[in-house]
């Protein structure tokens, strides 16, 4: 085990700036998105009440955060990662039983029921089970390898299939959650790459992944019509009802042309562009930021990116490696997949964009797999991974895995 | 070198390898995210923009007051047309229920209705249709009460005649456009309708005004201007009841009737039989009855037009009344042989231009031309070219007369050009073989009787931006002569005591052939009957000038017909208008 050094900075500070910058923006925003609510639906909102949540979000995040960062060890959070995958699944499968009975505490929006109602609070089991994957996998990923049994049948991929299918059975199909399903499916693909299992297998898993979600795009005619839609916006075709949701994405971020315009200013963000506050926020700042804002906001989400593989490639403890390895997995697909719908490249999912996006539960959990990545990211090591039996002597900048060990 | 080698294979470790796939992927993605953004929010930024712009910006028309339209009754204006607000039901078929605004139309607004709603369903994408329009406010607010959702009422501004059918043919209508059609709701719309005025604003999606646009624009509405007619309601009035009853009477299915005041143009009754109703025009069938045939509709006043010839005849001193000449019954003009309708043998001889107007003698017309060419014996160059100025220049046939109307401009052949110009210059004196109205030919009239002005006809009570002539065409005395032989025209009316002793009332009748197939039906099948008057206190200028149009399609129409009626008029605008007898 290496010695505790200095986290890495730049995944800290990067991660406080995107959650300001959603502050920041749901601060200028939130008004509108309550005007309209207000309107369409008779509700009762306060301008201040979506900043106000934000901001009770931003501060649970930020307690998580540092509790995954700096006050629980990692060791004692990896003991218990089969028991965090039970639980995460229980909750979600009671959530179905309460969703099947209409229990009053399942909430649900538009016929899908992904929240528990705890008077005025609500938590949404799919967040945790992303995390409890993540620790699940990296524990059980681990153990196998090092027992040798990676790959094998009985010992390795039945328990992984029933693990994982179980959770994306209760996100994808009891509730509805495509866009957490596509996360889950990221975690688990990216976390099977790194634990070295054969290629040959894993190749046979991502086509046979593939094979399903044609099938199950192509036997729903509701998945069928997003499909349709896509290829719609993506090729320039008539606007519909169905485009309607990327159409007002992309106008907003077009019209914010290469310098935005302005906090304050998004005409979209006051009832065209649907889900502006959440799902939609990164068009919002398309319209606000404009290219050379978003510029710097990907650059933000590429650094955590860039950095926790480089956390990873340092780690020597497999586990460990893995851990960051789901949580970039997670990060990558919240980013990529939310703004590639929001810009027409992929179709809408409905994914939240991580650290920024409205929306409590998603941010909390985010928060606290970053913060637990940072926790890692103080056992790294200058060589970088051990246990292949390589060292890799390649120069790094960046203090922590450099030049304090070299001078110590 | 070979330390290179060997620091390559080791940083290809199968794990390193992979992290360097999944780095790659992340980079992959984003780059294709930057160059996406790239591609919208810089090369395709300006049709971002102008598509939000189309989304973004509110256009709200702002209504102007249409202006409403007054005729004078005993020297006070009234109004005849108004304004009354009225409602639209206005749907977004996609957030409307089909089911809500059927029923509602079907349990208040049926016959309101303007719109299909299966059809309006029918078409994608269709976010604003109006289903019904003109609804009341009575009914307004009972769909309002209803609470139907989605379902919203406009205020708009309907016209109302509440007279009905009154005056119809000249008062015209507004469609369901707001725009003005026919008569003076078409001639006079632009200043009736007022400018609408806009707002431009940068609206929410529920199409409330945002602070946020950089151009927001609000121009107000200018209402229209209120329009006072020089009609007389009462005279239009009794005018129209009169040829109606003279409808009845006789074969003839239309009249029309125009009554004027010479000595300075304005029009007191513009009639038109039978009238339509306004309020519901789009229940009219044939739209032949919303002309305006006063001035819209040009045609031949046949021998009406003798007094043109004889004036210019007796204005340029080629004749009086008394001059004579020979009446055959006929007179043959390149190789045509011109009859005249009255064929008595008593008139066959010498007789003086007097008896030829009186007896409506063609005959004595070509007669008049011969003398303005200076050669009693034939047509010439000389005549027609006078009698060209006089019906084109001075009596203005043939042109619109400036009347604040849309009018037709009518036709006078030219002298010469074409073939056949003698017959056709004969057919001239006596009104066939051009095209006017009848407002530019009791406009003309007016100048033979009113001592020789001719002065621009006007409909409007008091218009200060009309251009207006007057143009002295005719000498004192050949209007004095002119109107000495119209009143001995009448002589008979006198003695069988139609036409009151101290008045001065002089006429001059006019039937006109229909042309068929290029050509005058001389079977008479079809005749249109006019008759041209004017009415005054005996020994003074004439007050009035009358003019009948009688006919009817395949009916044979006589002057005779328009002439009882003109009879009926002058009558009636001698009580009516109460001008005092003179010299009793």
């Amino acid at each position: 085990m290496n010695r505790k050094h200095k986290s890495d900075l730049v995944i800290l500070f990067a991660t406080l700036a995107l959650m300001a910058l959603g502050l920041i923006i749901i601060y200028a925003i939130g008004p509108m998105r309550a005007n309209v609510l207000n309107n369409t639906y008779g509700t009762d909102y306060d301008s201040n009440y979506f900043f106000l949540g934000q901001l009770r979000s931003v501060a649970l995040s930020l307690i998580a955060f540092f509790a995954a960062f700096k006050w629980i060890p990692h060791k004692y959070i990896k003991k218990y990662a089969k028991p965090l995958m039970i639980v995460s699944l229980v909750l979600s499968g009671l959530l179905w039983l309460l969703s099947l009975t209409g229990s009053s505490l399942a909430r649900c929006e538009l016929g899908e029921c992904r929240w528990f109602n705890l008077g005025g609070l609500s938590f949404q089991p799919a967040e945790l089970i992303k995390l409890a994957l993540v620790i699940y996998l990296a524990d059980f990923l681990a153990r196998k390898k090092e027992n040798g049994e990676l790959g094998k049948w009985k010992e390795f991929w039945l328990p992984l299939l029933i693990v994982c299918g179980l959770s994306l059975f209760l996100v994808v199909i009891a509730q509805g959650d495509l866009g957490t399903g596509v996360t889950l499916i990221a975690i688990i693909f990216g976390m099977l790459l790194i634990s070295g299992i054969p290629a040959k297998q894993y190749l046979i898993m991502i086509a046979l992944v593939l094979a399903v979600a044609v099938g199950a795009v192509a036997t729903s005619s509701h998945r069928m019509q997003r499909v349709d839609a896509w290829l719609t916006t993506l090729t320039g075709g008539e606007s519909t009802d169905s485009t309607y949701h990327v159409d007002n994405a992309m106008l907003a971020i077009g019209t914010g042309g290469f310098f935005g315009v302005g906090i304050g200013n998004s005409v979209q963000a006051t009832g065209y562009l649907p889900e502006s506050i959440n799902d939609s926020v990164f068009a919002i700042m398309g319209e606000t930021f404009g290219f050379v804002g978003l510029f710097l906001v990907l650059i933000v989400f590429g650094a955590i990116l860039l950095r926790l593989l480089k956390v990873a490639e340092h780690t020597n403890a497999a586990d460990d490696r893995l851990i960051i390895t789901g949580v970039f997995s997670w990060f990558l697909a919240g980013v990529v997949v939310n703004i590639m719908a929001m810009t027409g490249i992929v179709p809408v999912t409905g994914i939240t964009l991580p650290l920024i996006s409205y929306g409590g539960t998603s941010m909390i959990f985010i928060a606290f797999a970053i913060g637990l990545s940072l926790q890692i990211s103080c056992y790294t090591s200058r060589e970088g991974i051990k246990d292949e039996n390589i060292s890799s002597r390649g120069r790094l900048r960046g203090s922590h895995y450099t030049s304090r060990r070299r001078s110590s | 070198m070979p330390r290179n080698n060997y620091k390559k294979q080791n940083n290809n470790g199968p794990t390193k390898h992979r992290l360097n796939i999944l780095k790659n992927l992340a980079l992959i993605a984003l780059a294709i995210i930057v160059v996406r953004l790239f591609f919208i929010q810089i090369i395709e930024h300006n049709a971002w923009v102008a598509k939000a712009n189309e989304q973004h910006t509110l256009l709200e028309a702002i209504t102007a007051k249409r202006g409403e339209i007054y005729m004078m009754d005993h020297g006070e204006p009234v109004a005849i047309v108004l304004n009354q607000t009225a409602y639209q039901i206005v749907i977004d078929p996609t957030v409307t229920q089909k089911e809500d605004i059927e029923k509602v139309v079907n349990t208040y607004a049926k016959e309101y209705q303007t719109a299909d709603i299966d059809e309006i369903y029918s078409q994608e994408g269709l976010r604003y249709a109006i289903v019904a329009k003109n609804i009341p406010r009575a009914i307004a607010e009972k769909i309002a009460e209803s609470e139907t959702p989605a379902v919203w009422l406009k205020k708009t501004n309907q016209r109302v005649y509440p007279e009905g059918e009154f005056a119809s043919g000249l008062l015209g209508f507004v469609n369901n456009d707001g725009v003005g059609q026919y008569g003076v709701e078409g001639s006079l719309n632009k200043a009736l309708a007022g400018e609408n005025g806009l707002i431009k604003t940068t609206s929410d999606i529920n199409n409330v005004a945002l602070s946020i646009g950089k151009d927001n624009v609000k121009i107000p509405a200018k209402d229209g201007q209120n329009i006072i007619l020089s009609i007389d309601r009462s005279l239009e009035k009794g005018t129209e009841e009169l040829a109606s009853e003279a409808i009845n009477n006789t074969a003839a299915t239309n009249a029309s009737v125009l009554i004027l005041n010479p000595n300075n143009g304005k029009v007191l009754t513009m009639a038109n039989l039978p009238n339509y109703n306004p309020n519901e025009y789009s229940s009219v069938t044939d739209a032949a009855i919303f002309n305006n045939y006063v001035t819209d509709v040009p045609y031949e006043p046949a021998s009406i037009c003798k007094n043109f010839a004889f004036s210019a005849a007796i204005n340029e001193g080629k004749m009086t009344p008394d001059t004579t000449f020979f009446n055959q019954h006929y007179e043959v003009v390149d190789d045509w042989k011109i009859w005249n309708a009255e064929q008595r043998s008593s008139l066959y001889g010498t007789l003086t231009m007097r008896d030829a107007l009186y007896w409506s003698l063609n005959t004595g017309s070509i007669h008049a031309l011969k003398l303005l060419g200076d050669d009693p014996t034939h047509i010439n160059q000389q005549g027609r070219e006078k009698l060209f100025d006089y019906y084109y220049n001075k009596f203005r046939l043939g042109h619109t007369t400036g009347v604040e109307l849309n009018e037709a401009e009518g036709f006078i052949p030219d002298p010469n050009e074409g073939w056949g110009r003698d017959s056709t210059y004969a057919n001239l004196t006596f009104g066939q073989n051009l095209s006017i109205t009848m407002l530019q030919t009791a406009t003309a009239f007016s100048a033979v009787v009113n001592g020789g002005t001719w002065r621009t006809p006007s409909i409007l009570e008091d218009n200060p931006t009309q251009e207006r002539v007057e143009d002295k065409i005719l000498s004192d005395e050949t209007s004095a002569m002119m109107r000495e032989m119209l009143i001995h025209n009448r002589s008979y009316k006198v003695r069988q005591g139609i036409d009151r002793a101290g008045y001065d009332i002089g006429g001059k009748s006019g039937t006109a052939q229909v042309i068929r197939n290029g050509a005058y039906d001389d079977s008479f099948a079809e005749l249109v009957g006019s008759y041209i008057g004017f009415v005054g206190t005996s020994g003074e200028m004439p007050s009035y000038v009358i003019m009948v149009k009688m006919w009817g399609e395949g009916q044979s129409i006589g002057s005779g017909d328009a002439m009882s009626l003109f009879d009926k008029i002058s009558n009636y605008m001698i009580d009516y208008m109460k001008i005092k007898p003179g010299g009793v």
